[in-house]
């Protein structure tokens, strides 16, 4: 379809927004409140631009032939400038304006306004959560983490509360966050603008710990920040920066580097056997699994009728952050109070699973992928010119499968491949799902393992997760991530996120397990090694009381 | 008054006994537009609906009459309720809905009782009536809002397409219309000297006879002013429609059109009256805060700007402002009608701009002296 741009004349898709199109088309047009992928709501009154003499919000109109519009008249330009002054007003001034990561200071410097005419009014309470803080002084009232809780999320946690001016996002009936059936996922911090929501930081309590001689402070790091933390440091996404990551680590002082990849081995070796056992015993079907805290705080709160089929293994780093404390401690003589196990993790989630007291605080600190990032610049390195380093061995040798955990489909394909090959004793010839791999929020396929069809699936986001288990009958296997796309969208990774980024950061994941020479858990050495002199077996009654753990049930609000 | 005849049941039996399209096309034929403010023709929209494949259909009667300066229709539901509950009834069945709301107005909480009453007393069919109370804000005036708050969510306007002819109510198509054009359903359709051009003018402020005069469209504004005795200033609109100076428009018909010349607007014909004593300033001020309570907070203009405007105000009112804040006030008040979702802040500063326009004097005379 034509329209008129400016007086040029231009080619647009009928059934994309003008925002979009003129978007693409490389036109500047400022927006706040529209997210791409969700529903335009029109709230933010920033992406105006001029149509037969009417200011008209791009983010819901779409073009009708012989449309003409203006983008940039003075009309269109003073409109914009007011309502970027009426939310700068909201968003605290305290608030540089050189601020890059907050979209909005990007937009008041592309408007070049320097300062709004309208001074900060409000003054609102700061809800300290345990993972996931907001502080309502520096929102806008952009509603994208209102929609990305109730969409994406199927969660609607947090909403608007109060009208007018006195309009805020609060959750249930103006509660704290920790009071209410917030899952902790962060998806709100990686919607918000403008840094008005965050995660809770412990990185001082680290260095402090750091400091503290007498303490042996062990780290791990999740599947997923490897691919994802250069961004941090201006390096392309996609990058694998895990050489760089462990020599960082090791200069901040910690005093040895493990891989939450090896965790994520034995997880898969307890929960395969896990599903053998259920295949042999006829069920609970679906098993599901449990990698995920906000997933299993979100069937804590609205599915209670799940907990026969939830996996007991504990997650990952819980269960390299057990490890450290005993098997490891045991090893090297020392007291296990004089562990420190710091796991650093793309998630809010698991800020608050290391405060749930039947995990009896084997890891002591979660840092998110920006936290340290912000940590390793407190130190001042240099990370872009680091030389590669390795893992220390103790706990440090993976395998591809411990490495795709980090993306959806990940966790399903490594059980896949160990329940394939000890469920029936054959070597399984092509290693990869491709049934579980890619950007859907929903991915199913079956095995055939000893003569039965075993039906498995994966759902990343909640609100796709409710969808699957509408139909959850019909399958034996059914993984699931609270973040889309997996943990390498957790709401603790490098900020800005979008749908190019996290496919490529998907592909750095993918690319890791291909170049491992190991691509199975259970050929992993150290797990091979864990289980001969420590464990037993997979199951054996000393892992079920290590590795494994329950659910408690939560209210709906 | 044309509005308070009555049709005693003779207008719904005879849509019975004739059928939808005989009342769609009577009432086009009459002329009966919306009486809520946009004047879309009652007969068409009703047609739309019928239009519609969707066999569950709702009829939502707008009695949420929020806007400042207008009680008309409270005035219909105390004396002619009759014929308002059957024009109802026959919108219902014309579209063949099993369920009608009457949203009304939370403060009209006193009329509750007697409209129900009348409801059981001649609502014989199996229709339901159900008369729904708003919480009183005043966004809810706006449709879309009627329908999320009838649904249960938080009365916020949505986003039009869809219109509610077609995606209302629960998301299925309804007829929305104010109190005044679903009374006047049951006199078109069976007064054969039924006038269109009758329409119920809300007068107040500085007159000596407030109250609902029944006129021609087309009535010139002095006429108006005589019958309630006044000598005004200005004239303000209701809250939205804005206000003009009194000597300069006083021949004014009353139209839509001619009143949008003077940049006002009529809506829902209320006529509020400021006398020569009055400050402008003051009833801006006063207005400004309505608005800054009433946003419903949902787009940027108008969550903050009618808290900017009022601020400023009352800044110009204490005699602490310059002639830079005039200029800020005049650009805020024009982004906030230009650039707002909803009605509600499109119109809210309409009364700002044109009080600049009619009568930039007194508020120049207001400035901080030092200057
Ligand atoms: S952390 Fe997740 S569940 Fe909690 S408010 Fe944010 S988006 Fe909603
Ligand atoms: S907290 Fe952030 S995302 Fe949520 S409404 Fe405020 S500014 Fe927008
Ligand atoms: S998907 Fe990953 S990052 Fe997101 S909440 Fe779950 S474990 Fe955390």
């Amino acid at each position: 379809m034509q329209i008129r741009v400016d007086g040029k004349i231009i080619e647009v898709a009928k059934d994309k927004t003008l925002l979009i199109s003129l978007k693409n088309l490389g036109y500047k047009i400022p927006s706040i409140c529209y997210q791409e992928g969700l529903k335009p709501e029109g709230r933010c009154r920033l992406c105006v631009v001029e149509i037969a003499g009417k200011l008209v919000t791009t983010c819901n109109t779409y073009p009708k032939e012989g449309m003409e519009i203006t983008t940039n008249n003075d009309r269109v330009k003073v409109a914009r400038k007011v309502n970027s002054e009426l939310l700068m007003s909201e968003h605290v001034q305290t608030c540089s304006i050189e601020n890059q990561d907050h979209e909005l200071c990007q937009i008041i410097q592309d408007l070049g306004i320097r300062e709004s005419r309208f001074n900060p009014k409000r003054k609102w309470k700061v809800d300290l959560g345990a993972s996931v803080i907001r502080d309502n002084n520096k929102c806008i009232n952009c509603g994208r983490c209102v929609q990305v809780c109730a969409t994406i999320q199927a969660t609607y946690a947090i909403d608007f509360a109060g009208r007018g001016h006195k309009e805020r996002v609060a959750p249930y009936s103006d509660h704290e966050l920790n009071d209410v059936a917030c899952i902790k996922c962060g998806q709100c911090i990686a919607a918000c603008p403008v840094g008005a929501i965050s995660e809770r930081e412990h990185i001082h309590e680290v260095i402090e710990v750091l400091k503290d001689s007498k303490k042996h402070v062990v780290v791990q790091t999740a599947p997923s920040i490897r691919a994802a933390l250069g961004e941090e440091f201006s390096m392309p996404a996609g990058t694998l920066v895990t050489g760089k990551m462990v020599a960082a680590l090791r200069k901040c002082g910690f005093d040895k580097i493990f891989d939450t990849n090896l965790g994520a081995d034995l997880t898969i070796m307890e929960e395969a056997s896990e599903f053998l056992n259920r295949v042999k015993k006829g069920g609970p079907f679906p098993m599901i699994t449990t990698c995920c805290p906000a997933w299993i705080k979100y069937m804590e709160h609205f599915y209670h009728d799940l907990l026969p089929n939830m996996s007991s293994c504990k997650s990952p780093h819980e269960m390299l952050g057990i490890l450290a404390n005993t098997y490891y401690a045991k090893k090297i003589n020392k007291p296990r109070d004089d562990i420190i196990v710091v796991s650093i993790m793309p998630c809010t989630a698991k800020k608050f699973e290391i405060t749930r007291p039947e995990l009896t605080s084997d890891v002591d600190f979660v840092l998110t992928t920006r936290e340290v990032a912000k940590l390793i610049r407190h130190f001042c390195i240099d990370f872009k010119n680091l030389n590669d380093e390795k893992f220390d061995p103790a706990l440090g040798i993976s395998t591809g499968a411990g490495a795709i955990f980090g993306a959806s489909g990940g966790v399903m394909e490594a059980a896949l491949r160990t329940a394939y090959e000890l469920g029936t004793g054959k070597e399984l010839t092509k290693v990869e799902f491709d049934q579980l791999r890619g950007p859907k929020g929903i991915k199913e396929g079956t095995v055939n393992v000893n003569g039965i069809d075993i039906k498995f699936a994966a759902a990343n986001g909640l609100a796709n997760a409710r969808e699957l288990l509408k139909n959850k009958d019909k399958y034996h296997f059914i993984e699931i991530m609270a973040c889309p796309g997996g943990c390498i969208a957790g709401g603790g990774q490098p900020l800005p996120v979008n749908e190019e980024i996290i496919a490529k950061r998907m592909e750095a994941i993918y690319e890791e397990d291909r170049l491992l020479p190991l691509r199975k858990s259970h050929e992993n050495p150290i797990v091979k090694k864990i289980y001969k002199d420590y464990l037993d077996h997979p199951l054996s009654k000393k892992a079920e009381m290590i590795l494994h753990t329950y659910y408690t049930p939560r209210s709906e609000f | 008054m044309q509005i308070l005849k009555e049709s005693s049941m003779m207008a719904f039996n005879k849509t019975v006994e004739k059928g939808p399209k005989w009342v769609i096309d009577t009432l086009k034929n009459k002329g009966l537009t919306g009486r809520g403010g946009a004047g879309f023709p009652t007969g068409t929209k009703w047609e739309m609906v019928f239009n519609e494949k969707e066999t569950e259909k709702y009829v939502v009667c707008n009695a949420d009459e929020g806007e400042p300066g207008t009680f008309k229709d409270r005035m219909i539901i105390e004396k002619n309720p009759k014929t308002l509950i059957e024009g109802i009834m026959i919108a219902c069945h014309v579209i063949t809905a099993k369920k009608a709301f009457i949203y009304l107005r939370g403060e009209y909480e006193c009329l509750k009782e007697n409209l129900q009453k009348t409801i059981d007393e001649v609502n014989t069919s199996d229709i339901e009536i159900q008369i729904f109370q708003g919480a009183g804000a005043y966004v809810c005036g706006d449709e879309t809002a009627i329908l999320r708050s009838i649904e249960g969510y938080r009365g916020h306007p949505s986003l039009k397409p869809p219109f509610p002819t077609v995606q209302g109510l629960f998301e299925k198509p309804t007829i929305i219309n104010n109190v005044e054009t679903l009374t006047n359903v049951p006199l078109a359709l069976m007064m054969d000297d039924w006038d269109p051009k009758l329409k119920l003018f809300s007068l107040s402020g500085k007159v000596k006879h407030p109250g609902v005069y029944e006129l021609k469209e087309g009535t010139p504004l002095s006429k108006l002013i005589k019958l309630g005795d006044g000598e005004p200033k200005a004239i303000h609109f209701g809250c939205f429609g804005g206000c003009l100076a009194y000597e300069q428009f006083k021949d004014i018909p009353l139209t839509p059109e001619e009143v949008l010349k003077a940049d006002c607007f009529l809506g829902s014909c209320a006529v509020i009256v400021t006398d020569k004593k009055t400050s402008i300033i003051d009833v801006a001020t006063n207005i400004a805060k309505f608005y800054e309570f009433e946003s419903c907070g949902k787009c940027t203009p108008c969550r903050e700007g009618t808290m900017r405007v009022l601020a400023i105000l009352e800044n110009i009112a204490m005699g602490q402002a310059n002639s830079a804040d005039i200029d800020t006030l005049l650009e805020l008040a024009i982004v906030i009608r230009d650039t707002s979702f909803c009605g509600l802040g499109q119109t809210a500063t309409n009364h700002v701009i044109n009080a600049i326009k009619y009568f930039r004097e007194e508020f120049e005379e207001r400035l901080c002296k030092s200057e």
